[in-house]
C-alpha cells in the first residue's frame, strides 16, 4: 500500500492504481456481502424451530397444519434448501430483500424507516467521541505528566466500560436522581443526550488514548521543533502540525469505530427504547425473522465496507505520503 | 399495599387463550374494583396517557392474526368482545345481548346488540360477527389462539340482522368464555376486507379508543373514539373516554421502564418485577395493580413419559424435596401468593390441595429409598443401578422472569440436599421449544392463559400429547389416563353447571394426586402506574387493563 512509485509515467500509473484500488474494494465488498448472506442463511436454520412458525407468531403458537402449510407456500419455505438458497441469492442480487416475517412489510421499507434514527445516533456519537478525545488529548499534552497520567486513566476506564452498565448509571444519575433528562428516548433533542453519551464515552476513551500518544510523539518530533524555531506559536504548532498527525490514527479507527457504534446501538437502542437498526436486529433474531436479520446484516456489512473505503481515502487525504500508493 | 383486585374471579369454561411467547392478557371490558382512595376527586377530561410495555412489539395490531398477550393488551383499548367479565368476575354479555343453546348442545344462538357502530361507521350486526368468525377460521388469517377457540364451530348462519346461529361439531360449554377473549374480538367487517397489512396496521373496532397511527419500533398512537357507546351500563361514566388518547410505547428494559415511570415520562408500565414492585409501593407517587391471568397457574410439570418420573414415587419425592415457599418468600417480596392448584386463583372452578405440597425432605428420602434410589455417588447424589438421579430442566428466559429463574435455582439447591440433581438450562424460546419437542426434559414450566377451566383439557388430556405439525404439544407432564380423559370430556360438554364443576374438580384432584405438577403461583401480571392517573383497575376477562374510566389529574 505504501510503496513509493517510480517517477516515470506517474499519472497513468496512479490512475491505474486507483482503478485497481476501486475494483478491489468493490470485489472485496461483494465477497463480504455474499459471505454474510450465506452465513446467515445457514446459521439461522441451525437454531431449532420452523421458520413457518416464526411467520405464524413464533413457536408454541399452536398454528394449525393448514395455516403452517399456507405460510410455507407463501414464503417459499417448502422448496429444497439449495433452491431456497439460490433463489434467495438471486433475489438479493436484484436488490429484493424480501418481506419481514414478523412485520409483514418489505424489509427495504422497514430499513428505510430505521436507518435514519440509527444513523443520527451513530454520527452524533462519533462526532462527540472525536470532540471529547481531541479536547482531552490537547489539554493533557499541554498540562504535563500529571495531566497526561490523569487523562490516560480516564480514557482507560471509559474505554473499558460496557454500554449497558454505563446506560444504567447515566439513567440513575441524570433521569432518576437529578431529573434533568428523560430516561427513554423521545422526539425532543433532550432524549438523544443519554443514548449518545452512552455510545460516545467508551469510544472517546479509546480514540483519545490513541490520539494522545500520537499527539505527544508529534509534539516532540523534529518538525514540531523546526516549526517552533520558525517562530510558530504552540497553538499554531498544535493546529497546523501535531493535530494532523494525531488525527491519522483517529481517522483510521473511525471505520472500525463506526462498526462498533452499530453493535453498540443494539444495546443502547434497547435500553433507551429508541427505534433503530440495532433494536430491530435484536427483535428479529429473537423472532427468527430471517429476512429482517439478513437485511440488517447486509446493510451493516455494506455500510462497513463503504466506511472502511472512505476512511482509507480520508487517510490518504490527511497524509499526502499515502496519496500515490 | 395498593393492590387493586382484578375483577375476574368467576370464569366459565372457555376455549383457548394460549398466549404463547410473550404472555400478557387482554380482552374486552370488565371492570375491576378500583382501590379506595384512588378515585378521589372529580374526573377531568383530557390528557394523553403514555403506556410503556415491556413486551415485544406485536407484529400485527389485529389479535385475530397469531394471537398473543401483547396483542391482547393493546387491542383491549380499541376492540371489544361479545362477552366479558364484570367487576365481580362474572361472565356477562357485552357486544352480544344474549345467547341460548339447544338441548343437544349442538346449536348455539347469539343475539347481537343493536345500535352499536364501529369507528369506521359500519354497523354491528349478526353478519359482522359472522364475518369475524370467518376471518378467524380462514387459514390465510393465520390465527392460532382465536382459531383454536372457535374450533368446534361447524357452520354459521345469520338468521336476521341481530341473530347468529352456530352449528357445533360437538357440544362446547366453554364457547361463551372463549368469546370473552381479545383474540376473538369483533372488528369492522368493512375494515377486515382490506389487505392483511392494512388491517394489521390499524384494526377497526367498537372500543373507547381507536388506532390513529403506528410507528413501528416506537409507539402505537390511540385517540379517543368520540362516538363511543358502552354496550352495557357500568358503575363508571357514560359517553366517550376521559383521556384524549393513549401512546402505547415499547420499552424492553425493566429498569428503563421503571425509570421512565418515576421521571413522569410514562404513566403506566407493565411486566413490573417483584423487586421493583416492592420498592414502588413504598412511594406515594406510584400505585400497583395486581391482575393475575386466568387459565392455568404457573407450575412445574413433571414429565411422566420417561425415567425417572415414570415412577410416581419419584415424582412425589421430588415435590417434597424442594422448598418452594422459602424461595417465593425471599424472591417475590409478597407479590406472588403460593398456589396449590392447576388453575389460576381467578378461576372459580379452581381446586386446591395444599396438603400434597409440603416441604418434607424426610418423606422425600423414604420415597426415594423405596423406589430403589438408595446408593449415593461421590457428589452425594442418589443413584440406582449406577445411574444418577438427575433431572433436566430447560427454562425459557423469555417466559420465566429473573425472579422465577432464581426460584428454580433455589429449588435446585434444596433438591440437592435430598440427593436429586437438577440441571437447569437457560434457553431462548426457540431452543426451549426445541428441547420440549425432542422430549428432552424432566421438568418444565410453561404459562398458559385462557378464560375458564377448559384449559385443563388442553394441558392434561391425552390428545394434547400428540404434537401439532409444528411439534408443539401442550400436555407437558404427558399424563395419559383414560379416566382423566373421560372426566375432561364430560366436564367440557355437559350443559349442567354443577356437573361441570364436579367433573373439573375431580380432574384437578386426579392430576394433583398423581404428582404430575408442582403449582407455584398465579401467572403474574403486575402493573405500576402514576398516582396522577385515577380510576385505574378495570380489566378484561384475560386481565388486560382498560382505560375507559381512567382520567389524568392535572
Amino acid at each position: 500500500m505504501n510503496q513509493p512509485l517510480p517517477a516515470g509515467g506517474r499519472s497513468t500509473r496512479v490512475a491505474g492504481a486507483a482503478a485497481r484500488w476501486v475494483l478491489g474494494k468493490i470485489g472485496g465488498g461483494l465477497f463480504v456481502l455474499w459471505a454474510v448472506a450465506t452465513a446467515i442463511f445457514f446459521g439461522i436454520r441451525m437454531i431449532p424451530g420452523d421458520p413457518a412458525e416464526a411467520i405464524m407468531g413464533g413457536p408454541g403458537s399452536q398454528a394449525s397444519a393448514e395455516a403452517l402449510a399456507q405460510a410455507r407456500a407463501d414464503y417459499g419455505l417448502d422448496a429444497p434448501l439449495y433452491v431456497q438458497y439460490f433463489s434467495q441469492l438471486w433475489r438479493l442480487s436484484t436488490g429484493d430483500l424480501g418481506t419481514s416475517y414478523s412485520l409483514k412489510t418489505p424489509v427495504s421499507e422497514v430499513l428505510g424507516e430505521l436507518v435514519p434514527p440509527t444513523l443520527v445516533l451513530a454520527v452524533l456519537a462519533l462526532l462527540v467521541a472525536w470532540a471529547l478525545a481531541l479536547v482531552v488529548a490537547v489539554l493533557s499534552t499541554r498540562s504535563g505528566a500529571l495531566g497526561s497520567a490523569l487523562a490516560s486513566g480516564l480514557e482507560i476506564v471509559s474505554a473499558a466500560v460496557p454500554h449497558f452498565w454505563l446506560a444504567s448509571v447515566l439513567i440513575m444519575l441524570f433521569a432518576t436522581a437529578l431529573g434533568w433528562l428523560p430516561p427513554v428516548s423521545t422526539n425532543a433533542p433532550a432524549g438523544l443526550v443519554l443514548p449518545v453519551a452512552t455510545l460516545a464515552l467508551p469510544l472517546a476513551g479509546f480514540l483519545g488514548q490513541v490520539m494522545r500518544d500520537t499527539l505527544e510523539a508529534a509534539h516532540r518530533s523534529p518538525f514540531a521543533l523546526s516549526a517552533r524555531a520558525r517562530g510558530e506559536s504552540e497553538t499554531g504548532v498544535l493546529l497546523r502540525h501535531s493535530l494532523r498527525h494525531a488525527a491519522l490514527p483517529g481517522i483510521a479507527l473511525s471505520g472500525w469505530a463506526f462498526g462498533s457504534l452499530l453493535s453498540g446501538a443494539v444495546v443502547v437502542e434497547s435500553i433507551f427504547a429508541r427505534p433503530g437498526l440495532g433494536r430491530s436486529l435484536l427483535s428479529a433474531v429473537t423472532a427468527r425473522d430471517i429476512p429482517m436479520v439478513t437485511g440488517v446484516a447486509l446493510l451493516s456489512a455494506g455500510a462497513y465496507v463503504v466506511i472502511m473505503a472512505f476512511s482509507d481515502l480520508a487517510e490518504r487525504l490527511a497524509d499526502p505520503r499515502m496519496a500515490g500508493s | 399495599m395498593n393492590n387493586v383486585r382484578p375483577l375476574a374471579r368467576r370464569l366459565f369454561p372457555a376455549a383457548f387463550g394460549l398466549a404463547a411467547a410473550l404472555v400478557l392478557a387482554g380482552c374486552a371490558p370488565a371492570t375491576t374494583a378500583p382501590e379506595s382512595g384512588n378515585d378521589a376527586g372529580t374526573p377531568v377530561a383530557g390528557g394523553t396517557l403514555v403506556y410503556a410495555s415491556g413486551d415485544a412489539e406485536p407484529s400485527c395490531l389485529d389479535p385475530h392474526v397469531g394471537g398473543n398477550y401483547p396483542q391482547a393488551l393493546v387491542s383491549s383499548q380499541y376492540l371489544e368482545t361479545l362477552y366479558t367479565k364484570d367487576a365481580e368476575g362474572k361472565l356477562i354479555p357485552w357486544l352480544a345481548e344474549d345467547s341460548t343453546v339447544s338441548q343437544d348442545g349442538l346449536t348455539r344462538t347469539l343475539k347481537i346488540r343493536e345500535g352499536i357502530k364501529f369507528t369506521d361507521g359500519t354497523a354491528l350486526d349478526a353478519a359482522a360477527v359472522k364475518a369475524n368468525f370467518e376471518h378467524l377460521l380462514d387459514p390465510k388469517t393465520a390465527s392460532s389462539t382465536g382459531y383454536l377457540a372457535l374450533g368446534k364451530i361447524d357452520s354459521m348462519k345469520a338468521l336476521d340482522a341481530a341473530t347468529l346461529e352456530l352449528k357445533l361439531k360437538s357440544p362446547d360449554n366453554s364457547l361463551l368464555e372463549s368469546f370473552s377473549m381479545p383474540w376473538v374480538a369483533i372488528e369492522s367487517p368493512t375494515a377486515l376486507k382490506r389487505s392483511q397489512e392494512e388491517n394489521c396496521a390499524a384494526p377497526v373496532g367498537t372500543g373507547p379508543f381507536k388506532v390513529e397511527s403506528w410507528k413501528k419500533q416506537d409507539a402505537v398512537n390511540l385517540v379517543r373514539n368520540e362516538d363511543y357507546v358502552q354496550p352495557v351500563a357500568t358503575d363508571g361514566h357514560e359517553g366517550a373516554a376521559y383521556l384524549d388518547g393513549i401512546t402505547w410505547r415499547f420499552i424492553p428494559e425493566a429498569a428503563t421502564r421503571y425509570a421512565a415511570l418515576q421521571a413522569g415520562e410514562v404513566q403506566v408500565i407493565d411486566n413490573a418485577q417483584p423487586d421493583t414492585i416492592a420498592a414502588a409501593i413504598k412511594l406515594q407517587t406510584i400505585k400497583h395493580l395486581d391482575a393475575p391471568r386466568p387459565g392455568a397457574s404457573n407450575r412445574i410439570e413433571l414429565n411422566s413419559s420417561k425415567a425417572p418420573f415414570n415412577d410416581s414415587k419419584v415424582r412425589e419425592a421430588f415435590i417434597h424435596a424442594v422448598n418452594v415457599d422459602a424461595g417465593i418468600d425471599s424472591l417475590f417480596f409478597g407479590t406472588a401468593p403460593r398456589s396449590y392448584s392447576p388453575l389460576s386463583s381467578v378461576e372459580p372452578l379452581a381446586y386446591s390441595a395444599e396438603p400434597l405440597f409440603a416441604y418434607d425432605p424426610a418423606k422425600a428420602g423414604e420415597l426415594l429409598d423405596s423406589a430403589g434410589w438408595t446408593e449415593r455417588d461421590s457428589e452425594g447424589y442418589r443413584t440406582k443401578d449406577g445411574k444418577r438421579l438427575s433431572l433436566v430442566f430447560p427454562v425459557s428466559t423469555s417466559q420465566s422472569i429473573p425472579a422465577e429463574q432464581s426460584l428454580f435455582e433455589q429449588l435446585q439447591a434444596t433438591a440437592k440436599e435430598s440427593g436429586i440433581e437438577i440441571k437447569i438450562n437457560l434457553l431462548d424460546l426457540s431452543s426451549w421449544y426445541g428441547e420440549l419437542f425432542k422430549n428432552d426434559y424432566n421438568l418444565v414450566s410453561a404459562p398458559y392463559t385462557k378464560v375458564g377451566p377448559s384449559v385443563l383439557s388442553i394441558l392434561f388430556h391425552s390428545d394434547s400429547t400428540i404434537p401439532a405439525p409444528s411439534g408443539y404439544f401442550a400436555n407437558l407432564s404427558q399424563v395419559k389416563d383414560p379416566a382423566l380423559d373421560q372426566l375432561l370430556d364430560a366436564a367440557g360438554s355437559t350443559a349442567d353447571e354443577a356437573e361441570r364443576k364436579d367433573k373439573y374438580a375431580q380432574a384437578q384432584k386426579l392430576v394433583l394426586e398423581g404428582h404430575y405438577l408442582l403449582p407455584l403461583y398465579d401467572q403474574q401480571n403486575h402493573f405500576l402506574y402514576s398516582e396522577k392517573l385515577k380510576n385505574v383497575g378495570a380489566t378484561t376477562a384475560v386481565a388486560t387493563p382498560t382505560f375507559f374510566d381512567t382520567w389524568l389529574a392535572k
